[in-house]
């Protein structure tokens, strides 16, 4: 094959050369550097919107314990000594609370340095951040600040750490995953994934989400390439989002500042493999937890855990976070007490429970797989199932709610049901005497706010808050929303993204397919093979194909604002350079673009007429592009083969050949080699019995014997 | 202010210490032994002694204790801290009896009548300074550290007085006293092991491994062919968590089968625990639970809607047992009391 080519080759290369001698120079003292982590406290999406308006993803309460604090825990307790914490949204508030924690005190094992910035937009941002600021100085755990975990990793680091001093620093990055079989109520499905990898040497060969995959290329040439004989492909893990780097993890997003995320990394990685020399291996824990609260469905299923207790040694009751007044004692089934709870006469706690200190629980309540957290009053007859109910909310008599969500400082009043998959963000009031449908969520922030905040989220939070107060003002409450009493607006759930439901959450991968460019190109990849017909699918086609899009761009651009022909060829000339394409390709491609032109703008079924009137027009105008690449008689035949390969379909549109000659693009001899070479197939054979075709041809012989005539 | 550094430099142990022991955890598959844990709670008992600031054995009994309750609550089911801090105690109790010229004896022996006429705590007599306070509790402390490291091997020096030659031992999972008890027996005398499994952590493979590397001869049963096998047993040999107060026992999950197939057979149990295991604790204090996540292994389906619960420790009550073999000799369960107020003040049970 022609080659896999690089997108930024100079840059790579330059970043290569100039770093690759001081890695070496660390591998002495190695072993005694202590371990770091990049501990990314931003989601950088907004799927827990509108509950993480008021409040970072990564202090939402998990058990009555921020998440950042598991994500931590779970850090220091595998030996790591330094953690950079990178926030971006709310980032006053993320500080805030680890100044107060355990892990700020002078005895904590695990120094935490909090970094702040408004500019990080993605994970690539932080890398190349952390990069810049040259804040690691060996290999990191970089890990999200949801994640929740009891996985050992030392062994993995063992591996990663003799992989790279036997390689001399080839894999950069070992992947945690957990065995977790298909229908595990721990797998989201935006997550799941699909890993093909080297039995013995456990490389990742290819790494692919699965969502919403009717079905799946394999790359096997690259599987086959590696030289092993056993090589697996998995779809029964679960990317615990915990992974090894080593410091040239951050040098390459710096040097390829496209990758935005993980995935974009992974992906880029393993594409160039070959040209880089870089892998990625995988380490999978079989009795360890490792999940990440990427959505709403996860927190339930994760706090669930919790409760029972699947995250050993981190419960409930061990108090990790060593806060005041948190240690709670746990008795049978799972019933988790904080003190000062006070429960009324008749009221039961079946089963899975974690109540959070001074709460108080009125009579004949029954109360099952529920979290409440510290300073809640719950009134009587009250009837709770899987619901996460934050701090000091206040629910009045005979509520029901089931697998719900109620932030901080919520007020349900008397006789409100909570159907299945609500949400009250913070300070919403509901009721009395109101059933909320399925999946409904109440926010104090109004969803039209929504536009305004796209441009806030990145920045400063203070402010922020003030600016959507005076804005909530000037709206008024829907009583059959909220209930009479009741304040909040009601978020419709085509903007939800928070949501639980399968659908819903499939609609938000949709979403994000179509932004994210790398799959989008490979869509077209197997569509690109189809047309091709005869390819075999292999990578040098992502290029091709990725080139003829440029190109089409860049002549839709041309045509669009009027660029001049000199630099469209110059355009076109530095894509061929990016793309590493041959000069008869970038001719075939360029022919191809042109032609397809009036059906890309018109569609398929355009009459000839209509064609050509849309065609002719283009053709004069980039005559002077096609001049520039068609000038010697090769290429005049490369242009023809290229018009036969497209017109096979359509063969009534012969007359653009006619004005191409006019035009002086395409010469008659030219033109007459082509028609007189051998024909291979049936179906050229018949183009070239083609009518128009034909009286084309004979029109061109007789005004060369004309012409001759005349001499 | 050096002082200050050596306090900051204390708690900085003690958290260390603490976040420890919340991360190992403690039961079936304790990353070490508790032996381990009574060694480092006591060197660390010693270095707050000669460390902390006090004047007199009341202020720093006081700081004892309050580290106590701090360290026992930083992982409730290891029982072996918060001995050792009553240890620790008691010694501070006797050395400063010791300093005032009084006999430990008279202190000791307190009798129901002596209880109810002394009414308030007797601890309003520690305020008195003595010079040598410090240095005679750090001797003693010393001398308990020397107690702890020595009981594996005092233990199991008397393996020979209990297991005869071509006689059936069975044991369950994996105590590491046991280990060392059978195999100071396999260098004189030719006996056959049975080890049951402890599913679900399985801690019994470890330990068949580690008997037949010293070529004794060993078989895996499951837990499940306990009472089948036991006919053929001539004694069983278990280790312990902790050792109660009634001379009961809180042990791996599945001691309690094991005992109850014992008693059926009449077939002798004998416990092998050191001293440091012993808890002025009651079977209520059982009500806590350790529950440990297991097998991931079920389909996944299936296994969300299932509550998986899992204890690690089962209660044995104290008629199931014949003997307790510690590091000062052999003792009837019946006897333990005896022993639990030799060891603990009374005053110190509950921290």
């Amino acid at each position: 094959p022609a080659a896999t080519v690089l997108k930024y080759p100079l840059s790579n290369m330059a970043g290569k050369a100039g770093r690759q001698s001081r890695p070496r120079k660390a591998d002495k003292d190695e072993e005694e550097k202590p371990l770091q982590a990049v501990l990314v406290a931003d989601s950088f999406n907004r799927r827990f919107f509108p509950i993480t308006k008021d409040q970072p993803r990564a202090l939402l309460p998990l058990a009555n314990v921020s998440m950042i604090d598991y994500t931590l825990e779970f850090l220091t307790s595998t030996g790591v000594q330094e953690t950079f914490v990178f926030c971006c949204w709310m980032a006053s508030k993320i500080k805030e609370h680890l100044q107060k924690s355990k892990w700020c005190r002078p005895t904590s094992p695990n120094v935490v340095h909090v970094i702040t910035s408004d500019l990080y937009r993605s994970l690539g941002d932080v890398l190349r951040d952390v990069d810049a600021k040259a804040l690691v100085r060996s290999d990191f755990l970089l890990v999200y600040g949801d994640v929740v975990s009891n996985i050992d990793v030392s062994q993995a680091l063992q591996e990663h750490k003799q992989r790279r001093s036997m390689d001399k620093n080839v894999s950069v990055m070992t992947m945690i995953f957990k065995e977790s079989p298909p229908g595990h109520k721990t797998r989201c499905e935006d997550d799941d994934i699909i890993v093909a990898m080297d039995g013995k040497s456990k490389r990742i060969l290819h790494y692919q989400r699965a969502q919403a995959l009717k079905k799946l290329h394999f790359p096997m040439v690259r599987c086959l390439e590696v030289g092993s004989d056993e090589f697996e492909i998995r779809f029964d893990l679960l990317d615990c989002h915990i992974s090894i780097c080593s410091p040239q993890v951050a040098e390459l997003f710096t040097d390829n500042f496209d990758y935005q995320t993980k995935n974009d990394f992974v992906r880029g990685l393993l594409v160039n493999e070959e040209i880089l020399g870089n892998q990625i291996h995988m380490h999978v824990t079989r009795d360890g937890y490792g999940a990440r609260v990427s959505n709403l469905l996860m927190y339930d299923t994760v706090s669930s855990d919790t409760i029972r207790r699947w995250i050993y040694p981190i419960t409930p009751e061990a108090n990790f976070a060593d806060q005041e007044g948190q240690s709670c004692t746990h008795s049978r089934h799972n019933v988790y007490r904080e003190p000062g709870v006070s429960l009324g006469h008749g009221s039961q706690m079946e089963e899975n429970v974690l109540i959070g200190r001074n709460t108080v629980i009125g009579a004949n309540c029954t109360i099952s797989n529920t979290v409440i957290g510290a300073n809640c009053v719950i009134g009587d007859n009250v009837t709770l199932d899987r619901a996460y109910i934050w701090n000091r909310v206040h629910i009045a008599d005979n509520v029901k709610v089931k697998q719900s969500v109620i932030c901080d400082n919520v007020e349900v009043k008397h006789g409100v049901v909570l159907s299945e998959q609500c949400v009250l963000a913070y300070n919403v009031v509901v009721g009395p005497d109101i059933t909320l449908p399925e999946g409904t969520v109440l926010s104090m922030h109004h969803p039209d706010e929504e536009d305004d905040e796209d441009e806030d989220e990145f920045l400063s939070d203070d402010n922020d808050v003030g600016y959507s107060k005076d804005k909530t003002k000037q709206k008024v409450f829907n009583p059959a929303e909220v209930g009479s009493e009741g304040k909040g607006y009601r978020w419709k759930s085509s903007s939800l993204d928070d949501t639980e439901e399968d659908e819903l959450a499939e609609c938000i991968w949709g979403l994000a397919l179509s932004a994210d460019p790398e799959s989008d190109s490979e869509s077209e990849v197997s569509e690109g093979s189809h047309d091709l017909g005869s390819h075999p699918a292999s990578p040098e086609l992502d290029d091709v194909k990725v080139f003829q899009n440029e190109v089409h761009g860049t002549l839709q651009r041309g045509l669009d604002e009027n660029i001049s022909c000199d630099n469209l060829v110059l355009e076109i000339n530095s894509l061929k350079y990016a793309y590493n394409i041959s000069l008869k390709e970038v001719m075939q491609i360029l022919m191809r673009v042109v032609l397809e032109f009036p059906f890309q703008q018109q569609g398929a079924q355009i009459s000839t007429a209509q064609y050509s009137s849309h065609l002719l027009p283009l053709l004069k105008k980039w005559a002077p592009v096609f001049k520039n690449y068609v000038k010697r008689p090769q290429d005049q035949l490369d242009c023809l083969a290229s018009m036969e390969e497209v017109f096979l379909e359509c063969e009534t549109h012969w007359a653009v050949l006619m004005s191409m000659y006019q035009l002086e693009i395409l010469e008659e001899e030219g033109i007459m080699h082509w028609f007189n070479q051998g024909s291979t197939t049936d179906k050229s054979q018949q183009l070239r019995r083609n009518q128009g075709l034909l009286k084309f041809i004979k029109w061109l012989q007789e005004a060369e014997e004309s012409s001759e005539g005349d001499e | 202010m050096p002082g200050a550094d050596k306090e900051t430099e204390l708690s900085e142990r003690i958290e260390a210490f603490l976040s420890e022991l919340k991360r190992c955890g403690s039961g079936a598959g304790s990353l070490r032994g508790s032996a381990e844990t009574a060694r480092e709670t006591t060197s660390l008992l010693r270095r707050i002694t000669a460390q902390a600031r006090w004047s007199n054995a009341g202020d720093l009994m006081e700081i004892i204790r309050k580290e106590g309750r701090r360290m026992t609550a930083g992982q409730p089911s290891e029982t072996t801290v918060g001995n050792m801090v009553r240890r620790v105690l008691k010694i501070i109790r006797e050395e400063y009896a010791r300093s005032r010229g009084s006999t430990e004896e008279a202190d000791q022996q307190e009798s129901l009548h002596k209880l109810l006429t002394s009414g308030g705590s007797s601890e309003d007599n520690f305020r008195q300074h003595f010079t040598h306070l410090k240095a005679n509790v750090i001797e003693a402390i010393n001398e308990l550290l020397t107690e702890l490291e020595g009981t594996t091997d005092n233990i199991s020096m008397q393996a020979l007085e209990h297991i005869h030659s071509n006689e059936v031992i069975m044991t369950i999972g994996r105590s590491r006293t046991v280990e060392a008890f059978l195999k100071d027996a396999a260098r004189k005398r030719k006996f056959h092991v049975i080890v049951a499994e402890c599913a679900p952590f399985c801690q019994g493979h470890e330990m068949a491994t580690s008997l037949s590397k010293e070529d004794i001869e060993t078989t895996v049963i499951p837990d499940a062919a306990i009472f089948a096998v036991m006919s053929r047993v001539n004694k069983v040999i278990i280790g312990t968590q902790t050792v109660l107060a009634n001379g009961g026992l809180r042990a791996v999950n599945g001691t309690h089968t094991l005992a109850l197939a014992a008693k059926h057979h009449s077939t002798p149990l004998i416990v092998c625990a050191p001293m440091f295991k012993l808890s002025p604790q009651w079977d209520s204090a059982l009500q806590e639970l350790v529950l440990r996540s297991f097998c991931f292994l079920l389909p996944g389906e299936i296994l969300s809607k299932v509550n998986a619960h899992c204890p690690v420790f089962d209660y044995v009550p104290p008629e199931l047992i014949t003997l307790f073999i510690s590091n000062i000799g052999g003792n009837a369960p019946s006897y333990i009391y005896r022993l639990m107020s030799e060891l603990y003040h009374p005053e110190d049970h509950e921290l």
